[in-house]
């Protein structure tokens, strides 16, 4: 499946690149070694270095009213109470150039992050940080939350003033309950799902910098493991073969990511060209022991105890960039991403949703080779006209047992960006791409597939794209942006599965500052999305049908600052954001529209600031915000709603939320004054 | 007439040590062009706040020796170039100095040039052949050196940076389904690399697979049973900027799942609105739709996971 040697201009790349590492001791980055300048008599006496130590802090209080685990989803705000609001920053410096700068953010709340880099100048630096996500799913009858936290630390060593020597680990933990379901044959229900994941990633190398080269390598890893091997669940439904009264679902394998890597690039003395490029193998791999084959112990035949599954990945990229001529530029890149299965395919005899045996089947294994080429000019034929041309290509192999084997996707599009005077920039971009595919292997398709359908990445696909972006800064004080964009895929030559999908983007700002105190915004966005799917045409005893959907979104912001006196400042912030999701199906010339999803966000915020001295400020935040959601899946639907289907009785998103925080901020610091001159 | 090998890795030695001895070729720049003071000089005159905030960062630590300030280092003129002109006008015309942001009439590729100078290895590997070298993006478009903190160090920020340009990206930011960012607990440096990258959309790992199983490991796999669009690339079913369906997908299932399995049996069924409440519920559109059997979508480790369905 992989190139078993490297392209030529890749090794050169490289091979260039480790010439110049091994050369490279006496080579800072910078003109700091034998300056051009006699710099003996640049004191910078007048140089304001920082030696001390200075203080933002922020603490206070926030009330909210109403909220839930709408607008706690990733808030952690998600009840009605109180809360602490606490935030620092700030930074020491000492004389010999140790320094550490901290920037601490919501720490009274699960979802509170911070920052801390430390270090002395031009020897080494270390930078720790924390970040807390917290997850909260619907409002149910259970609690559905969980909080990803995250650990990072990153330590360099700088040894020379061109190598520095890096390594980082990093831990995230996912503790909590999601959102799984389980079924029996022809009955489901919806679960709780236990979630205990921790993710330690490792990595270390070395990088290398010249005036016209650099080179980083590093090994990075990266290890999942999940303190849960599965959910056993009862059935809540009368058995439909005897002893079928519990279910059993595998949680996500333990698993390893291991790779290595080279980066590079060097400057060429023609043409202003610099050539990069990137190499990166490594395998993942997980073993972990199976489950029983059911919960019915007699079908448990499997005889294997784990899958020792094993990916080789692999990327081997090269690019170019060169000006040969003052107004005209080139770039390109050559991608090449391997995905190689070589885990062993297995027989598995399974037993249907521990009801009753369903016979062996055979474990699909799924690789492919990807190369991608991409590439374009641009040339300024006046100082108000610059256009452009560029292209891609995407070659896709797939690996034995997949029913396709190839697709290939070529793209052109052109460009102009014209400035017709200088405070105005108008650009337009316009192209097609064609995708083909090759033929169907019918002997792959799963016997209860269709060979006719085509899925998003398979399918024979014509795309038409069109974008313009136009910067006018029509006075001094008031600027206007716009950008607009449509894209079109036709999928005509697919019998079944996707047959069209459009795209229609634009968004547009006004920012105007008539003076320093004084700045105000209004931002707006649009985008529809619309998709046509062929259903079951060509399907012997279906009916073909078609299913429609189109999402529309709007988003208005309006907003200001104000300075009105040097005590005060004033920050207004509203928005508007709905949402709208149609879907229609036909079948047999009948048209039957669901009905529509809808949200809204309404959310509308207040800042004042009130500096009661330099250094004790008084701040007041107000927010409020509803959110409402209709959503068809969810409305209406309690645990016995579907006959064949126990839910939890999830609720959509909805919230109306009144916050007000009151926070006293206090700088404080001491200069000792600036460090004698370098 | 067979190429000699050893000729031919004369000729590759040869181009190594001209590459070699371009990259470590000292730069060219006279003393006198130089200002007479460094930094001093500059200060004279530029003295206010929005100059002197490099004073708090990185960029201006006299102990640094890879740093403007370092010990002999060029100061002002590391990045803005040799002054010298400049202040023996008194100010006034820059006289060849580099301005650096989107609005200064230096040259963006030498603006960029001067950044590169010492950020090859931590930001510029991949610049020259990216999408924002080709778009003519200044690195001072993004960046704000002479503030005290960087805004795009910061995730609420940096979205608000971004976004200036990437227009559509803030619409995306309010979908119903979306990642993080608005919230600040994301930024768009998370997944994508500004600096440019060999991956697709400048992501900041290989692949799309890849950058999304960065946090979300427990999709990687390999399973016992594979989901093939899964294993390819997790943007086959999820736009990861925003949906107005749950989970980020591009559709809502089953009309999602259906865009491929549309073989005999239950898949080729068309569901309409006459299986929501008040019709014959149905357990193939309510709820999570095919997700409420098919559960484990993203891959199977249960020997009987062969339909996804433990």
């Amino acid at each position: 499946m992989h190139p078993t040697t490297l392209p030529h201009s890749l090794s050169l790349t490289l091979g260039a690149a480790l010439v110049l590492a091994g050369a490279g001791q006496a080579a800072p980055p910078a003109a700091a070694t034998d300056p051009p300048a006699d710099t003996s008599d640049w004191k910078c006496a007048a140089c304001p270095f920082f030696t001390g130590y200075a203080t933002d802090t922020e603490a206070g209080v926030q009330y909210a009213s109403g909220a839930n685990a709408a607008y706690g989803r990733y808030t952690g705000i998600d009840h009605t109470g109180a809360y602490a609001d606490a935030a620092a920053s700030g930074q020491v410096v000492t004389a010999d150039g140790t320094y550490a700068d901290y920037d601490l953010e919501r720490l009274g709340l699960a979802s509170r992050d911070g920052t801390v880099d430390a270090g002395r100048e031009g020897h080494y630096d270390v930078r720790l940080n924390f970040d807390g996500q917290p997850t909260r799913l619907y409002d149910a009858p259970v609690k559905l939350e969980s909080n990803r936290r995250t650990v990072d630390l990153l330590a360099r060593y700088f040894a020379t003033p061109s190598w520095t020597l890096f390594g980082e680990f990093q831990r995230q933990e996912k503790n909590g309950t999601g959102l799984t379901s389980g079924a029996f044959l022809t009955e489901a229900l919806q679960l709780p799902l236990p979630v205990g994941y921790v993710t330690d990633s490792l990595e270390a190398g070395a990088s290398w910098a010249g005036r016209h080269a650099s080179l980083r390598v590093s090994y990075s890893g990266s290890w999942f493991s999940d303190e849960n091997a599965g959910l056993e669940f009862a059935n809540p439904y009368a058995p439909i073969v005897p002893g079928s009264t519990a279910g059993e679902l595998a949680d996500p394998p333990s698993n390893h990511l291991q790779q290595f890597s080279a980066a590079g690039n060097v400057e060429l003395p023609w043409w202003a060209t610099t050539l990069n490029s990137t190499v990166s193998v490594g395998t993942l791999r997980q073993d972990q022991s199976f489950l029983p084959v059911s919960t019915l112990a007699a079908t448990n035949v499997l005889g294997i105890n784990s899958l020792n599954g094993d990916v080789h990945l692999s990327h081997y990229a090269a690019g170019l960039a060169s000006r040969p001529l003052p107004k005209l530029t080139l770039r390109g890149n050559a991608v090449y991403d391997g995905r190689d299965d070589k885990t062993p395919v297995l027989s598995i005899p399974y037993v249907v949703t521990d009801t009753f045996p369903g016979g062996t089947a055979v474990t699909p294994r799924y690789s492919e080779d990807r190369v991608r080429l991409d590439g374009g000019a641009d040339y300024s034929l006046a100082r108000w006209l610059r256009v452009g041309v560029g292209g891609k290509f995407d070659d896709n192999h797939y690996g034995p047992g997949q029913v396709y084997t190839n697709t290939q996707e070529t793209e052109s599009w052109g460009r102009a960006t014209v400035l017709p005077i200088d405070s105005l920039s108008i650009a337009f971009k316009a192209g097609d791409g064609l995708r083909k595919v090759s033929s169907f292997d019918a002997a792959a398709v799963p016997v209860q597939e269709s060979v006719l359908v085509r899925d998003y990445n398979y399918a024979p696909r014509d795309r038409t794209f069109s974008s313009l972006t136009g910067t006018w800064a029509i006075t001094a004080t008031l600027a206007w942006t716009i950008e607009a964009a449509l894209i079109k895929d036709d999928f005509r030559s697919s019998p079944l599965g996707l047959q069209s999908d459009h795209e229609q983007r634009a968004s547009s700002t006004f920012a105007w500052t008539p003076r320093e105190s004084f700045t105000t915004y209004v931002d707006f966005g649009y985008q529809r999305l619309f998709t046509l799917e062929n259903g079951s045409t060509g399907n012997a005893g279906t009916t073909p049908w078609l299913a429609a959907q189109t999402d529309r979104f709007w988003n208005l912001s309006v907003g200001g600052r104000w300075v009105p006196q040097e005590r005060w400042t004033v920050s207004l912030d509203y928005l508007l954001a709905p949402s709208y999701s149609d879907t229609d199906t036909t079948t047999g010339g009948l048209q039957q529209a669901f009905p529509q999803n809808f949200t809204k966000l309404d959310s509308a915020h207040l800042d004042v600031l009130y500096r009661w001295t330099p250094a004790l400020q008084l701040r007041v935040r107000y927010t409020h915000e509803t959110y409402h959601e209709n959503d068809w899946a969810l409305d209406s639907v309690g645990p016995t709603t579907v006959p064949n289907y126990l839910a939890l009785g999830l609720m959509p998103y909805r919230d109306n939320v009144n916050m007000i925080g009151v926070t006293v901020r206090y700088q404080f610091g001491r200069n000792f004054g600036a460090k004698p001159s370098p | 007439m067979p190429r000699s090998p050893a000729r031919a890795g004369a000729r590759l030695a040869l181009l190594f040590a001209t590459l070699a001895g371009f990259a470590l070729a000292p730069r060219h720049a006279a003393a006198s062009d130089f200002s007479p003071q460094g930094a001093d000089s500059c200060l004279g005159c530029h003295s206010d706040v929005a100059v002197t905030g490099i004073f708090r960062t990185v960029h201006a630590r006299p102990d640094d020796p890879r740093g403007p300030f370092g010990h002999g280092g060029l100061q002002c003129e590391s990045c803005h170039g040799p002054g010298g002109a400049h202040v023996k006008a008194g100010g006034g015309p820059l006289a060849g100095m580099i301005e650096f942001g989107a609005k200064s009439p230096t040259p963006v590729a030498r603006q960029n040039a001067q950044c590169l100078t010492c950020h090859q290895a931590d930001a510029g590997h991949d610049w020259a052949s990216g999408a924002h070298a080709a778009s003519e993006v200044p690195c001072a478009g993004c960046h704000s050196l002479h503030q005290p903190k960087d805004p795009m160090q910061n995730a609420t920020a940096q979205i608000e940076v971004c976004t200036t340009c990437h227009q559509a990206q803030h619409t995306d930011l309010f979908k119903p389904s979306h990642h993080p960012l608005r919230e600040g607990k994301m930024a768009c440096t998370s997944c994508h690399s500004p600096h440019g990258s060999t991956a697709p959309a400048q992501l900041v790992k290989n692949t799309v697979t890849e950058t999304c199983t960065g946090c979300h490991a427990e999709f990687r796999g390999p399973f016992l049973w594979e989901h093939q669009p899964v294993a390819e690339d997790c943007s086959n079913c999820h736009d990861p900027h925003g949906s107005a369906q749950p989970a980020l997908l591009k559709i809502r299932p089953p009309f999602l799942c259906q865009t491929c399995h549309e073989g005999v049996g239950h898949p080729s069924i068309v569901n309409t609105p006459q299986g929501l409440p008040g019709g014959a519920p149905s357990a193939f559109l309510l709820g999570g739709g095919c997700l409420n059997c098919h559960s484990q979508i993203h891959g199977s480790n249960h020997p009987s996971g062969r339909a996804l369905m433990r």
